[in-house]
């Protein structure tokens, strides 16, 4: 097995420890920092299809992504100032009235991973921080909310048709326990994901149309 | 007319139940006795509890959470918890469970089972000392340190159940723990059946084998994978049920073994503009599926309460207006 072969099945893994040693023996392979950013890149989506699949769980996914930034960490330095790499920023956050976070940060983790820079702005956030959030960050292509609460889906919505009325070329994505895709349809979003797995797939592709 | 408890029974065992049990109805909850309740009390409140965990109900929230910012997070090394964990102490004195016997001593036991509640469940415990991340990568990254730490949280469950036995003598046993979302458990039944499992073999077979005859498990979510796990702990109905689960399946398979209490999912049916008609909706439908045996009509919620005013009680009547129409 090639070192890239073994970055990505260790990332895979969650084997945290060993992949930053393996990042590096496969960049002294002659891999491009770019060309091991896109293997873990690529684990994680498997991760992120396992996960939507049920065949993992929570706990999986989060040590596959602590593997991958302990990895990306030694690439960052190779990788400084080289904006290709990068997806765009997106932001991310809880809407206003709602504190629950653990689904947002697997979101957030999940997107991450797949190559964006991430904007977490945590939870109880207002409609208009999103909006300030896109004007002072660079390159923002999505912005991410999530609602957990039944009562807070209002502020989904007040939050969405204020980022879209604001920043009309920025897309948004919404997910949460009560959202289904008929209701983030219905309050103007761009995408919706059920899950952590399908977010990171749905942001790329909201990105890169 | 069957009492509350009998006809509980009845549901319970397959035999002939004469209406559905309603909710909360067959238990009375001994919520004076001495235990420390880690929640913050009532909105616009922060607690420090003495586990050392830091809850806030800001003002305009539903409920409280625990802060886990590096300022707030209890325990910030798994691999150091026996410096940063210090259980409180049980209290024992007569005074301390005066209330709670008195409440005891009231109930009418040929009607209600005197209902112990703890809460939070051992796995809670685990994420509110630490995080939810931290606790699920620990369960990975330090698994010895998680099974002492859990052992640590059974030993204290053990000695406050030897109090409230000792003071109490309850009938069942109403325990919380939260294993999923919506939609999945938090870990794979196979990492629960190496930390959780045996954990809950310990104390739930330690309350049964102590006489208490019912153990009620409250996970309001997503649980359907680890109901043999319930049954082999020695769960005897699982409140808080789901309709994500495929409570009919469940019944179907498990019947006997096991009574689902739920349904009627709290978060469609539970907030401001809540109808009386929706909740009929849900729990006529919940009703009709699910059945008359091994089967408990309820909201979702962990306690005899709603989140916004008169849905629990309206629930209630709803129940009893299915049961004259069904029985």
């Amino acid at each position: 097995m090639s070192k890239i072969e073994e970055v990505k099945a260790k990332v895979e893994a969650g084997k945290s420890k060993l992949v930053p040693g393996l990042v590096q023996e496969a960049l002294d392979e002659g891999n491009t920092p770019g060309e091991v950013l896109q293997a873990m890149v690529d684990s994680m989506s498997v991760v992120g299809d396992k996960f939507s699949a049920g065949d993992i769980f929570v706990p999986e996914m989060l040590i596959a992504a602590k593997a991958m930034s302990k990895g990306v960490e030694v690439l960052k330095p190779l990788m400084a100032g080289d904006g290709s790499a990068s997806l765009g920023t997106c932001i991310i956050g809880t809407v206003a009235g709602d504190l629950h976070d653990i689904g947002k940060n697997l979101v957030s983790m999940m997107i991450e991973s797949a190559g964006f820079d991430m904007i977490d702005l945590g939870v109880d956030v207002p409609a208009d921080t999103f909006v300030q959030a896109v004007k002072d960050n660079t390159n923002v292509k999505l912005v991410a909310c999530s609602g957990l609460l039944t009562t807070t889906m209002p502020a989904l919505k007040e939050a969405v048709a204020t980022v879209k009325a604001a920043c009309p070329d920025v897309k948004v994505i919404v997910g949460g326990a009560p959202v289904t895709p008929e209701y983030a349809a219905e309050v103007g979003a761009d995408g919706y994901a059920p899950d952590a797995g399908s977010a990171a797939v749905k942001a790329k592709e909201l990105a890169t149309a | 007319m069957l009492t509350k408890r009998q006809n509980l029974m009845e549901v319970l065992k397959g035999g002939n139940p004469d209406r559905f049990v309603n909710q909360y109805e067959f238990m009375d909850l001994i919520m004076e006795a001495p235990m420390d309740l880690p929640l913050a009390p009532a909105p616009g409140t922060r607690v420090k509890n003495k586990w050392g965990i830091t809850f806030d109900w800001p003002a305009d929230q539903i409920g409280s959470f625990p802060m886990h910012d590096d300022e707030h997070k209890a325990l910030k090394d798994i691999t150091d918890w026996k410096n940063q964990v210090k259980a409180p102490a049980i209290e024992t004195s007569e005074e301390a469970w005066a209330a709670a016997v008195a409440h005891a001593n009231s109930v009418d036991r040929n009607d209600k089972f005197v209902t112990a509640f703890c809460a939070p469940g051992i796995f809670e415990m685990t994420h509110h000392l630490m995080s939810m991340e931290d606790a699920l990568m620990a369960l990975y990254e330090e698994p010895e340190a998680m099974k002492e730490l859990i052992d640590y949280v059974v030993e204290y469950e053990l000695a406050y159940a030897k109090e409230y036995l000792k003071h109490i003598q309850p009938d069942a046993l109403f325990h919380h723990d939260d294993w999923g979302s919506q939609i999945s458990t938090f870990i794979s039944p196979a990492m629960f059946d190496e930390f959780i499992l045996p954990a809950y073999k310990k104390v739930y077979g330690y309350w049964k084998a102590n006489g208490v005859e019912l153990i009620i498990h409250h996970s309001d979510s997503y649980a359907a994978t680890l109901v043999p796990e319930m049954i082999e702990m020695g769960v005897d109905i699982w409140q808080g049920v789901m309709t994500t689960n495929n409570v009919p399946e469940l019944i179907k398979k498990y019947g006997g073994q096991i009574t689902f209490m739920g349904d009627i999912d709290s978060g469609r049916v539970d907030f401001p503009g809540w109808t009386r008609e929706k909740i009929y909706e849900d729990a006529k439908k919940a009703c009709e599926e699910c059945g008359k045996l091994y089967f408990i009509p309820n909201l979702s919620q962990g306690l005899n309460i709603s989140s916004f005013p008169g849905v629990y009680e309206a629930t209630s009547e709803v129940i009893d207006q299915l049961s004259k129409e069904m029985f």
